[in-house]
This record gives C-alpha cells, structure tokens and sequence, in this order.
C-alpha cells in the first residue's frame, strides 16, 4: 500500500516519548502506578504487557491528560504533556479498550472524520482512509453503518480512525480484541508501518503471544511497578536452550503433577505449562503421552519457550490466550 | 503554523483562533453525523412534549382564560428549549461513560470550548423546529395573537444556551452514570411543576416562588415570553441576570469538570 509521509524508520529525531517515575495513587488509596519510567523512540514498537489491573491502562490515561501523576513527569519531544494537555491530545492518538462510539457513521465515514478532527486535510485524510481500508480488507464494510458491524470490524475501524492521522505517538490499549486471526495479521503490519514511518507506537496489552511478534521492545508491569523491560529476545534469555511444554487437561480431570525433571510448572486454566531442559525432551514427551492415554490430558505441545514463559514467571499470571498452544 | 507530524496525512497545529474555529465545525460534524440517527427523533420528543403540553393543558377547562392560555402556548416553547440541553447531553455522556467510549472522545484534539458550543449549535438548530411547531399548536389551539419582537433571538438563544451548559454540568461534573441520569430527569419535573414556566409565580406557594426568583427557569420563561408578548412579563432585566449568571455558573463547572484529570 502507499504511503503518504516519508518513512523515517526507527530514529530518535526528538520526539521521544519518555515517562519518569510516573507514581498514580488514587483517592481511595490504591497506588495503581509506582514509580514507572520508560521512553519509546520515533519508530519503536513498544509493548506495556501486564495482566489486568497491572496500572496500564492507569498509565496511558496519564499520558493523554486524562488523569494527573501523583508524581512524576511525562513528556514527547519537547512538549511536557502534563503541563499541557491539549498538546497531548494533538500529538497522542488514542484507542481506548472499549469500542469507538461509531453507530450512526459510515465505516469510511468515521475514518475521515476523525482524521479531519484530529487536523489532517480532507484529500490527504480520504487518501490514506481508502489505503487503511484496503490495508485492512474493510472494502466490504466502508459503506456500512457502524450500528451494523461486528465488534472485530468496529475495532480496526477504531484502529484506522486513530491512525489515519496518528500524530507522533499511537497509544493501543488491546488493538486485536474481537479481530478475527486474519485480519489480526493485517493489522499488526499496519502497526509496524506506523513505526516504519517514524511514529512512536506504545502497544497496551496482555496478550504476550501476540505482542511478542509486533514489538520492538517490552515491559512487563504487575501491580503498578514496571518489573522488566527489554527486546522480546533479551527477555527470553532467560530460557535460553529451554523448551515448554504443554498438557491440555481434560475436562472433570484433576491436573497430574509436573514432572520431577522440569524447571519450573504452572497451571493457567486448563493448561499445565513445564519449562524443560532441551536433553529432557524426549522424558516430557513420554510423560505427556502417558497423560494422554491415561485421559487426564486431551493432548500436549512441545515448543521453544517464549515471552510469555517470561511473563508468568514474573507476574505469575497467564496472558489473554491461554488456549494459544493448541493453535 | 507550525507542522506537528510528518508521517501520515500532515496534522497541523495552527494558531489558537484558527484551531478552535477548526475544532468547532469539525466537531459540529462529527456532533451531526454521530447523532444523525437520534436527532430526528429528539425532534419529534420535542415536539410531543410541547404540542402535548399545550394541547393537554386545555383538555382541563372547557373555555380556558386568555392569559392562562398565553402562559401555556409561550411556556411550552420554553420546556423545549431547556429540554434538549438539560436531559439529551446527560444521557449521551452517561451512555458514553457506560460504553467506555467517553475517553475517545475526551482524547480528541479539540479545544473543550469548541466542543461545547459545538454541541450548543446542535442542539438548538435540533430545538428551533419544535419550538416553532410547539408555539404555532399554541396559538391555533387559543386563537393567540403574538407580537413578536427581535429580542425573541437573545431570549431564546440564551435560554437554549443556559439548558445546554446546565446539561453538560451535570454530563461532565457527575461521573456516575445513574446519578448524572437522576439528576437531571429531577431538575426536568423541578421545571415542569415547581417553577412558573406555564403558569405565574403567583400560583405557588410564597416560599416556593421566592425561591424561584433565583432559579433558572421561571427566568428562562420570563424573558422569552416578554419577547413573545410584550408587556405580559414582569422583571425583565432581573431575568436576564439570573438566567445569565446561571449560564456562567454552569459554564465554570464545565470548565472545572472538563479540566479535573483525576
């Protein structure tokens, strides 16, 4: 598809995004940010995973002036955001969690408005609106009103309304949520276009397995505290020459123990997750098969570890997909 | 003018008259588009309830008094100008609260001030028709003579103004949905039944029509119905400072409300 700016790549031109012991404690006491500090460069992808009620979503409010730090900075560029709010509704784009309110537009409609109202010029907006919606594979839906769409089409309606003229910095609190799994794909390639194009992307979600492939860089934030931070790899380095295991319980089935030779074991649902050593493969294997035939389990994989092992290891949560290894 | 953003379509930052004079029209559009499948049908509520009113009221009296009859046929007007803003916005807002797609629109760039008069011109031109239509029931149904001066345009303009800051008052300054819903179906029968909007001050209890002197909307009915019938409404200007100050007020808690971040 085309573009309609030049592409910068993944540079620091000035407008960094930066947030410095960022600390939110609320009237009723709950400290839903504890000293979070972190930056994401013009074209970085950055992904702020943690399970629900971490602080995320506490956080980009704060970024966009809808909520005040107790403490802290935040700033893009030169623009300190929380002394001027209005710059950072000019320069931040936002989509919430929740859907965009789009009942009485038209798909394509939505998309121009909201990129007129975010300042972008009429061509130039209804340009890159009929790029996204191709981009997107929404031809079918641009004419439709938003009363008649589904939750997945609404959603990557709201992803081109905020991206069609997306300023230097997008916020994305659960982008993919009721996007059906191709379509899921064409959306992430937009994602990682916007960073191509220079702009800053800060990507809110607790779906690691899906974040792990779009991002640049992650945190991991629980309980209001940025726990870690880094490259998806460095994460995983941690896990290096490990290798995960997964039993599918059956159902009315008590969950067996972990084997003695694996690392460490947790159980997210339905599902036992093993870190193996890699020379203990082919025991993991016969253990599960013997789940298997014994009809405690349906059935297992085995896989390379990945951010999300990371991830429970630090939260001690599972992330949005649990089933995700039977796909 | 400065350029904000290179990638993408060009977002430019203009000066701060050209961008609120931006925001407004683009939020006026998207204000219509948004509401383009409810406002036809708010009309129509209006126009029931104004029609309605003035219709029903002389369902009451086989041969109802003249300036009963003015009261009702310029009170009924009025009901529709304070209606629109009063209870349409607190519902909207609520329901975007409840949705959780009131932090979308909060995140648009466009100055608060642009927005609401945005929304202001919505909700009047929405207003205008039932108003007329109310007005001209009236004066069918009681054989009606006005002579309409041009201070109708101030009278109503701020009447319409003063509903639509009060709603966004309680939209914006009461963050719970229900509440926010309450509030202002009470402040709507607080104007129904104890304010002198279709009927004089007098009919109601000396506490009752004291009290009224420093409320809204026996003022609102005041000034518009002086300029409907000139010489039928006593106080005036009394009426104009109070619906005023009550616009100001309100407009300070929308300020204050829009403003807070928690």
């Amino acid at each position: 598809m085309g573009t309609t700016g030049p592409v910068t790549g993944n540079r620091d031109d000035g407008w960094t995004f930066r947030a410095r012991a960022v600390t939110k404690v609320y009237a009723n006491g709950v400290r839903a940010n504890d000293g979070i500090s972190l930056h994401v460069a013009p074209g970085e992808v950055y992904g702020l995973l943690g399970p629900n009620g971490a602080g995320k979503t506490t956080l980009v409010k704060q970024v966009i002036g809808l909520l005040k730090p107790t403490s802290g900075q935040i700033s893009l560029g030169g623009h300190d955001l929380l002394a001027d709010p209005a710059a950072a509704r000019q320069l931040c784009s936002y989509l919430p969690q929740a859907q965009v309110p789009i009942d009485s537009f038209r798909a394509r409609e939505a998309i121009v408005l909201c990129g007129r109202v975010r300042g972008g010029k009429r061509a130039e907006v209804e340009k890159r609106a009929d790029e996204l919606i191709e981009a997107l594979d929404l031809g079918e839906w641009r004419g439709k009103r938003g009363i008649g769409l589904s939750g997945g089409v609404k959603r990557l309606v709201g992803f081109a309304m905020v991206t069609v003229c997306p300023g230097r910095l997008v916020i994305l609190d659960e982008p993919t949520n009721d996007v059906d799994p191709l379509r899921r794909r064409m959306l992430w390639q937009q994602v990682r276009e916007l960073g191509d194009r220079g702009i800053a992307v800060l990507l809110v979600t607790h779906n690691v397995l899906e974040a792990e492939k779009a991002v640049d860089r992650v945190a991991i934030i629980d309980n209001g505290r940025l726990l870690a931070e880094g490259t998806p790899s460095a994460m995983k380095a941690a896990d290096r020459g490990h290798l995960r295991l997964q039993l599918m319980i059956a159902p009315g089935r008590d969950a067996p123990q972990a084997p003695p030779f694996a690392r460490r074991a947790r159980l997210a649902g339905r599902t036992l997750m093993a870190v193996l050593d890699e020379p203990d493969a082919p025991d993991g294997i016969k253990w599960a098969q013997e789940a298997v035939a014994s009809g405690v389990a349906e059935e297992y994989a085995l896989g390379a570890t990945s951010l999300e092992d990371a991830y429970i290891e630090l939260t001690g949560h599972a992330s949005g997909h649990e089933d995700a290894g039977r796909r | 003018m400065t350029m904000i953003a290179a990638p993408g379509p060009a977002m430019r930052r203009p000066a701060p008259p050209e961008r609120w004079l931006r925001g407004y029209g683009r939020m006026a559009a998207w204000d219509i588009a948004s509401l383009r499948l409810y406002l036809p049908v708010l009309s129509c509520v209006l126009i029931l309830q104004g029609a309605g009113f003035v219709y029903g009221m002389g369902l009451l009296f086989a041969d109802m008094p003249q300036s009963a009859a003015v009261f009702v046929s310029t009170g009924a007007p009025v009901m529709n100008l304070i209606t629109v803003g009063l209870i349409f916005e607190p519902q909207l807002v609520a329901q975007q609260r409840m949705q959780g797609s009131y932090e979308f629109l909060q995140a648009l760039p466009v100055p608060r001030s642009a927005a609401a008069l945005a929304w202001y011109t919505v909700a009047l031109a929405t207003a205008l028709p039932p108003v007329v239509l109310t007005l001209l029931a009236g004066l069918a149904r009681y054989h009606l003579h006005l002579a309409i001066t041009p201070m109708v345009i101030p009278a109503v303009l701020l009447t319409c103004l003063t509903g639509v800051l009060m709603g966004l008052a309680v939209a914006h300054g009461v963050t719970q949905p229900m509440a926010a819903n309450l509030i202002s179906v009470t402040l709507i029968f607080v104007m129904t039944g104890f304010s002198p909007v279709n009927f004089p001050a007098g009919q109601l209890p000396g506490w009752l029509a004291s009290v009224n002197q420093w409320l809204p909307f026996g003022s609102m009915a005041t000034i518009t119905r002086s300029a409907l019938v000139p010489g039928f409404a006593d106080g005036v200007p009394r009426a104009y400072a109070v619906v005023a100050a009550w616009a100001a007020a309100s407009a300070l808690v929308v300020a204050w409300a829009q403003g807070r971040r928690g």
